[in-house]
């Protein structure tokens, strides 16, 4: 976590108004500025806003996660077009154009998870549309003022007030005031076009502290315990209840599996590249009718090995952030961080049986 | 406390009652979820275990939904615990032979509503005492009259908009899906092994979360349901982006009463519209 003492070099402040005024002065730079906004009653969307009268500061997180900026829900990889008295004319879909993007108002927890799709969609690929949008896109996170008791950030490694990925860290004050941290490169060039909104803050100036969000469970101890367990029965108990859908993973901000389908007609059609989710059964489905993961069971923990085991052991971080949409959005009342704390327990009733 | 509280004793009695007399290897209620707004599924396989089912206001789901699953039916008998809405997704399984009637023990709780504020599909509920359980855990709860108009009133307020301002309504709603089936999965008649979604030879329903596959697969999913839909509204209540399925299966509801005379899942002798032939039958729809 970083110290609420920050070099002034780095923080600035603005006064009333300057929400209005960036998104007045992204948009006449041809910028297209993304930000929470209302689509229903009490539901807050990150969406592209053409004025800050939209923009919604008093939300707890949005529905949809940040990464279906740079990883959208379905998108066009090519296109085919097979005429009669023509060859096959295959058209790569381009990669996003070079448009600046500037997101205000995602979340911390939102924004660190990017960490790990980043990971993923640079390893033994580089893929190419992610990256893109990546490239051209800016975070200006809002800290986070009111976790609920499903957020956990703080026991994987985050903070309300994580900066990792964010280009800005915007600490929302009274009557439209804020602090702006500048974490990046990219944030500089932001607070730079804000010109006379914001201005250094003085020398001395201190970070609100971060709303308590209490430690829930060791990832540490998680891992050990999974990495003894891939066998047990506490992954057909723990699955019982859960039905299979993909809420957990569709909204989860690092889940990132995704299918590729194609769809078309006689003569023309697209290849497309959809969010995909380990929860259903054919997701492994083999062409030869063979489902490595047969049952639930093995689908559950696959979800919970991929975030806690897997990925550290690939990636030296976890594929989880805490956010907690995954217990808000599960109809069964599945809860992560009770699976995460069961697992925590049985791993000290373990060590306690090995000191006897 | 909601009156739905007092339920849970002798429930957890009859539950423990079974499953010591070796009636059923499990049973099938709610379980606590500290504080939180959702009292979860629970499985209990011990009659010691009994003390962790409950019954309150927060006893959303559809336990049915679990009867034909392969984990649940290994374990041997069932028993479950059914509000008067369950009741009528299991008289569907057995009418629909998913389920025998031998191989499951109906544990009937009344029920005078969940939420609170209460759901709008209690406030039309006509089966708030389940009929033709093996057990009825605690005192019926009183049934008020229900005008027959308010059943299908989110499908009537929808129809009363033109076609277009229709449309426009559902394209929106639409394309919010993002394709978690969340909905087909916490549905208790959504068992088919393999969904038509995920057929591909040939592929019926595009699988991308666009207008096109979206709407394809909303009215997939709404036809293969309809006359079998008792709108217990889990569908709704699962969907992660708040589309309000319930309205297009109440539309469905509305159209089978008003063509067939026909409420889903009220018996489980019924005679299905869809699976009998009446020369009688009225041809409204027929193209």
């Amino acid at each position: 976590m970083k110290s609420a003492n920050v070099d002034e070099q780095v923080l600035y402040q603005a006064a009333a108004g300057w929400l209005k005024s960036a998104v007045d002065i992204l948009q006449g730079a041809g910028v297209e500025v993304i930000a929470p906004v209302e689509t229903d009653p009490g539901v807050v969307e990150l969406a592209a806003v053409n004025s800050s009268d939209a923009v919604v500061t008093d939300y707890a997180n949005v529905r949809l996660p940040l990464k279906q900026v740079f990883f959208p829900i379905s998108e066009v990889l090519l296109e085919f077009d097979k005429q009669p008295d023509s060859d096959l004319d295959v058209k790569s879909e381009p990669v996003a154009s070079s448009q600046e993007v500037v997101v205000i108002g995602a979340r911390p927890c939102d924004v660190a998870a990017l960490e790990a799709l980043d990971k993923v969609f640079h390893w033994d690929y580089d893929d190419v549309r992610y990256s893109a949008r990546r490239e051209r896109t800016t975070l200006v996170t809002f800290a986070c003022t009111s976790p609920d008791a499903h957020c956990f950030c703080t026991s994987v490694g985050g903070s309300p007030h994580n900066t990792a990925q964010s280009d800005v860290l915007v600490f929302l004050g009274a009557d439209g005031q804020a602090q702006l941290q500048v974490c990046r490169d990219k944030g500089t060039r932001f607070i730079e076009r804000l010109g006379d909104a914001v201005k250094r803050a003085p020398a001395g100036t201190t970070l609100p502290s971060p709303p308590e969000v209490a430690a829930r469970f060791d990832s540490e101890k998680i891992k050990t315990w999974l990495d003894e367990n891939f066998e047990s029965d506490f992954w057909t108990d723990v699955s019982l209840k859960c039905l299979g859908c993909g809420a957990c993973s569709f909204l989860c901000p690092t889940c990132h599996c995704f299918d590729i389908v194609d769809e078309a007609n006689w003569r023309k059609g697209q290849r497309r590249r959809n969010w995909d989710c380990c929860s259903h059964p054919m997701f492994t489905k083999h062409a030869s009718g063979h489902n490595p993961r047969p049952d639930q069971a093995s689908r559950c923990r696959q979800r919970v090995m991929h975030k806690f085991k897997y990925f550290p052991e690939r990636f030296e971080q976890l594929a989880c952030v805490g956010c907690g949409r995954c217990t808000r959005a599960c109809c069964v009342g599945q809860n992560l961080v009770g699976i995460l704390t069961d697992i925590e327990a049985r791993a000290k009733e373990g060590n306690d049986s090995d000191a006897e | 406390m909601n009156a739905n509280t007092a339920i849970t004793e002798p429930l957890q009695s009859a539950a423990a009652d079974l499953l010591s007399e070796g009636k059923v290897a499990v049973v099938i209620g709610y379980g606590a979820n500290g504080d939180s707004s959702l009292a979860h599924p629970e499985f209990v396989r011990k009659p010691e275990d009994a003390e962790r089912l409950v019954f309150d206001e927060r006893c959303f789901g559809n336990l049915a939904v679990y009867l034909s699953k392969d984990s649940i039916r290994q374990m041997g008998k069932i028993g479950i615990v059914v509000k008067g809405c369950d009741l009528r997704a299991i008289n569907v399984l057995l009418r629909e032979h998913v389920v025998k009637r031998e191989d499951i023990v109906l544990i009937g709780v009344p029920c005078a509503g969940l939420g609170d504020p209460p759901l709008q599909k209690c406030s039309v509920c006509e089966q708030r005492n389940p009929e033709g359980c093996d057990i009825l855990a605690g005192d019926p709860v009183e049934q008020p009259q229900v005008d027959a108009e308010l059943r299908y009133k989110d499908a009537a307020d929808l129809d009363a908009k033109s076609l277009e301002e229709r449309w426009e309504y559902w394209r929106g709603q639409l394309s919010k899906c993002i394709r978690c089936y969340a909905c087909r999965n916490v549905c208790p008649l959504c068992y088919c092994k393999r969904c038509i979604t995920e057929k591909t030879i040939p592929q019926w329903i595009e699988s991308s979360a666009h207008l096109r596959g979206n709407v394809a697969w909303n009215v997939a999913r709404a036809f293969h349901l309809t006359g079998r839909c008792v709108n217990c509204g889990e569908c709704e209540r699962a969907c992660p982006m708040d589309i309000p399925l319930g309205a297009i299966n109440q539309k469905m509801a509305q159209l089978m009463n008003e063509w067939f005379d026909f409420q889903s899942g009220l018996s489980s002798e019924e005679k299905a519209p869809f699976t009998t032939f009446n020369a009688d039958d009225p041809e409204t729809g027929i193209l």
